[in-house]
C-alpha cells in the first residue's frame, strides 16, 4: 500500500515518532513523511493511506507545525470523500483540561471535509509509563490493515 | 573530509541545533561540550521534576549520541582560552550555554535574609552539583514574578506529598517540602495579568491542587485573545478551594524595597499602577523575575556587543550563539527548536561559502584532559540514577559531582 505519514510537531516528538513509524512499515509498504506544515491539502490522494501524529500545544492547541495546515483546510472548500486517514494523538495528562486538543482538532478538520476515518484516535501521554512507539508501532499495523481492506474495497 | 562543529551547551539549544545540523548532513562532526558531568542542561535542572512528560525530549536528544554520531564531552568547563583552543580546531563553535545566574531586582533591602532567588532554590530542589543548601522557609511567602519558573515554584511549594508522586523530586527536596512552614504564598507581578508571562496552560495546571486556596486579586480584563487567555486560565482557578494554604495573586505591582527587621525580611513595599505604596508582610520573599550571565566566563557582553550579526546568532567569523546565551532568558523548549533550525541553515550556508581551511584537529584537543565524562559515562549515571529511585520516584539524582564522575570516568568509548 502506499502510505503518507504526516505528522504535526512542536517540539519534535511526533516527528521523530513518524520518522520511527515509517521505519516499522518500509519493509512491506511504500511510505513517504511530510511535516503538515509542508503539505498542501489540495495534495491528498485517493489512492494513499494517511497516518497522522500530531501532538498538542499550548491550550489544548495544534502544534506550531499544523497551524498552516488546519488554516489552509479552514479557508479550503476541498472535498476529501474517499481520503483514508486515522490519527494518532501525543499529549501530556499533567495538562488534563486540554490533553490531546491538537489530535482531536485535526481528526475534526480532515471529517469536516468529507474525508473518511479508520479506526479509533490512539493517544500517548508523555507523563504515563508507556513508551510511544509501543502504543505506535501496533496501532499503525493494524490502521494499515484495515485500511488497506477499505481501499481494495474502493477500487 | 566532514566539517567540525562544537557546540558548548547540552541544554536544548545545543542538543536541538547538534539535531538540525546532523539531520542537514549526517556526515559532520558534532562534538557537545558541557561543564556539568550530566548533559540535557535545563531539561534536568529547570524542568520541573513534576514535568517529566516535557522532559521527554530527552529522547530525541538521546539519538543525537546513539545513532547520529554526535560526541558528549561532559565535565568540561569553557572559559576564553579553551574557547581559543576550540576556534582553532572546530570549522564552527556554538555558544549554547545559557544563562545560569538570578537577575537581581536593583532595590533597596534584596540582601536581607529571608531572601531568595529561583536558580538559586530550583538548583537546590533539583539536586544540581552546584547547589547551595535548601534555604530556611517562612510562613508567609511573596513570590515575586509571573514566568514559568514562578508557577513551578508556586506549584511545587503548594502541592501535598502525595501530588508530587511520579516525580524526580530527591528525598532531601521532598522532606524540605513535605515540612515546610509556609501557610500562605502572594504571587506578584509588575504586569497586568494580562501581560503576565507564564503560559495560560500553566496556571490552569494549579486547579487541579489539593491543598490550597486561590484568590486571584483583580485580574482586569483585555482586548487581546492572548491576553484574555490568561486571565480565564486565572478565572478557572475560582473553584480551587478549601485548601489550608492560601494563595493569592497580584498583578501591577512594582516592587521599591524590601523591609527588613534585625536583618531579616518582614515586608515587601510595592508602588501599584496609580503610583499608591502597597506593603505586604512576609518573613520569605522569593524572587523568580529571570536569569543573566553572571560570572561570565565566556564573555558573553563582549562577544555580543562586537557581533557581526546577534540577531541571527553570528559573533564572528566560525563563531556562533544559541539560545538564551543568544536572545536572553525568554521562550521555552519548542523555540530553541525553531531557533536552532534557523541557525543550522546559516552554519551550513558559511561552510558552503568558506573553502574548507586544511584539516582541523577537531576532538583531537580533548585527548589527555583528565576527567572527561563521555555519552558512555553519563549511560552510567543514568542506569544508578534510575536504579536508585525510590517509591513513587522515576529517579534519583546523584547530585555529587564526585559521585558522578566516579561513575563515569573510567568508561572509555571506543574511538571511531
Amino acid at each position: 500500500m502506499n502510505i503518507t505519514i504526516l505528522y504535526g510537531t512542536e517540539t519534535g516528538n511526533a516527528e521523530m515518532l513518524a520518522e520511527d513509524i515509517a521505519g516499522e512499515l518500509e519493509a512491506e509498504h511504500e511510505v513517504s513523511v511530510a511535516n503538515l506544515s509542508d503539505f498542501d491539502p489540495a495534495g491528498f490522494d485517493q489512492g494513499r493511506f494517511y497516518l497522522m501524529v500530531c501532538s498538542t500545544y499550548g491550550d489544548g492547541e495544534l502544534p506550531g507545525s499544523a497551524q498552516p495546515f488546519a488554516k489552509a483546510m479552514e479557508a479550503s472548500d476541498a472535498k476529501l470523500a474517499g481520503v483514508h486517514f486515522a490519527v494518532f494523538g501525543l499529549g501530556d495528562s499533567e495538562y488534563d483540561e486540554t490533553f490531546n486538543g491538537g489530535s482531536k482538532r485535526l481528526a475534526e478538520l480532515m471529517l469536516t471535509h468529507g474525508a473518511v476515518q479508520i479506526g479509533e484516535r490512539v493517544i500517548h501521554d508523555a507523563s504515563g509509563s508507556d513508551l510511544a512507539e509501543d502504543l505506535a508501532f501496533p496501532w499503525a499495523s493494524e490502521m494499515v490493515s484495515l485500511a488497506s481492506e477499505r481501499l481494495e474495497e474502493a477500487v | 573530509m566532514s566539517r567540525s562543529v562544537a557546540i558548548i551547551g547540552t541544554g536544548p539549544a545545543g542538543c536541538y541545533l547538534a539535531q538540525a545540523l546532523l539531520k542537514a548532513e549526517p556526515e559532520l562532526a558534532v562534538d557537545l561540550i558541557d561543564r556539568l558531568p550530566v548533559p540535557y542542561g535545563l531539561v534536568r535542572y529547570g524542568v520541573a521534576p513534576d514535568h517529566q512528560g516535557t522532559k521527554a525530549v530527552t529522547r530525541q536528544f538521546e539519538r543525537l549520541f546513539e545513532r547520529q554520531g554526535a560526541r558528549f564531552f561532559g565535565n568540561v568547563t569553557v572559559d576564553a582560552p579553551l574557547l581559543a583552543v576550540l576556534r582553532e580546531a572546530y570549522d564552527a563553535v556554538v555558544l549554547a550555554a545559557g544563562l545560569s545566574s538570578d537577575r537581581r531586582l536593583g532595590i533597596p533591602g534584596e540582601d536581607l535574609d529571608g531572601v531568595i532567588r529561583a536558580g538559586e532554590l530550583t538548583r537546590a530542589l533539583y539536586d544540581h552539583p552546584d547547589a547551595a543548601r535548601l534555604p530556611k522557609l517562612g510562613r508567609r511567602v511573596v513570590l515575586m514574578g509571573n514566568g514559568n519558573v514562578a508557577i513551578d515554584l508556586l506549584r511545587l511549594l503548594a502541592k501535598t506529598p502525595e501530588e508530587l508522586a511520579g516525580s524526580d523530586l530527591g528525598p532531601e527536596a521532598s522532606e524540605w517540602l513535605a515540612r515546610s512552614p509556609v501557610e500562605e504564598i502572594t504571587i506578584v507581578g509588575r504586569s497586568p495579568a494580562a501581560a503576565a508571562r507564564f503560559d495560560a496552560v500553566m496556571v490552569k495546571e494549579l486547579a487541579k491542587l489539593s491543598g490550597v486556596t486561590v484568590n486571584v486579586v483583580d485580574p482586569g480584563t483585555s482586548d487581546e485573545p492572548e491576553g484574555m487567555k490568561k486571565i480565564d486560565a486565572l478565572a478557572s482557578l475560582a473553584a480551587t478551594q478549601g485548601g489550608p494554604k492560601r494563595i493569592a495573586f497580584r498583578f501591577s505591582l512594582t516592587p521599591v524595597a524590601v523591609e527588613g527587621e534585625r536583618g531579616h525580611v518582614a515586608a515587601v513595599r510595592f508602588r501599584d499602577g496609580a503610583g499608591a505604596e502597597r506593603i505586604v508582610p512576609c518573613d520569605t520573599f522569593l524572587t523568580a523575575i529571570g536569569f543573566e550571565a553572571g560570572a561570565d566566563a565566556l564573555r558573553r557582553d563582549r562577544l555580543l556587543g562586537e557581533a557581526f550579526d546577534p540577531e541571527a546568532g553570528i559573533l564572528a567569523q566560525g563563531l556562533y550563539a544559541a539560545g538564551w546565551f543568544r536572545r536572553g532568558p525568554r521562550g521555552t523548549i519548542p523555540e530553541n527548536r525553531t531557533d536552532a533550525q534557523g541557525l543550522a541553515a546559516r552554519i551550513l550556508a558559511d561552510f558552503g561559502n568558506m573553502p574548507q581551511a586544511g584539516s582541523k584537529a577537531g576532538r583531537a584537543v580533548f585527548a589527555g584532559r583528565p576527567a572527561i565524562v563521555t555519552y558512555a559515562g553519563w549511560q552510567c549515571i543514568d542506569a544508578a540514577e534510575c536504579a536508585a529511585a525510590q517509591p513513587n520516584r522515576c529517579r534519583r539524582k546523584i547530585a555529587s559531582r564526585a559521585e558522578m564522575l566516579q561513575l563515569a570516568v573510567r568508561i572509555e568509548e571506543p574511538q571511531a
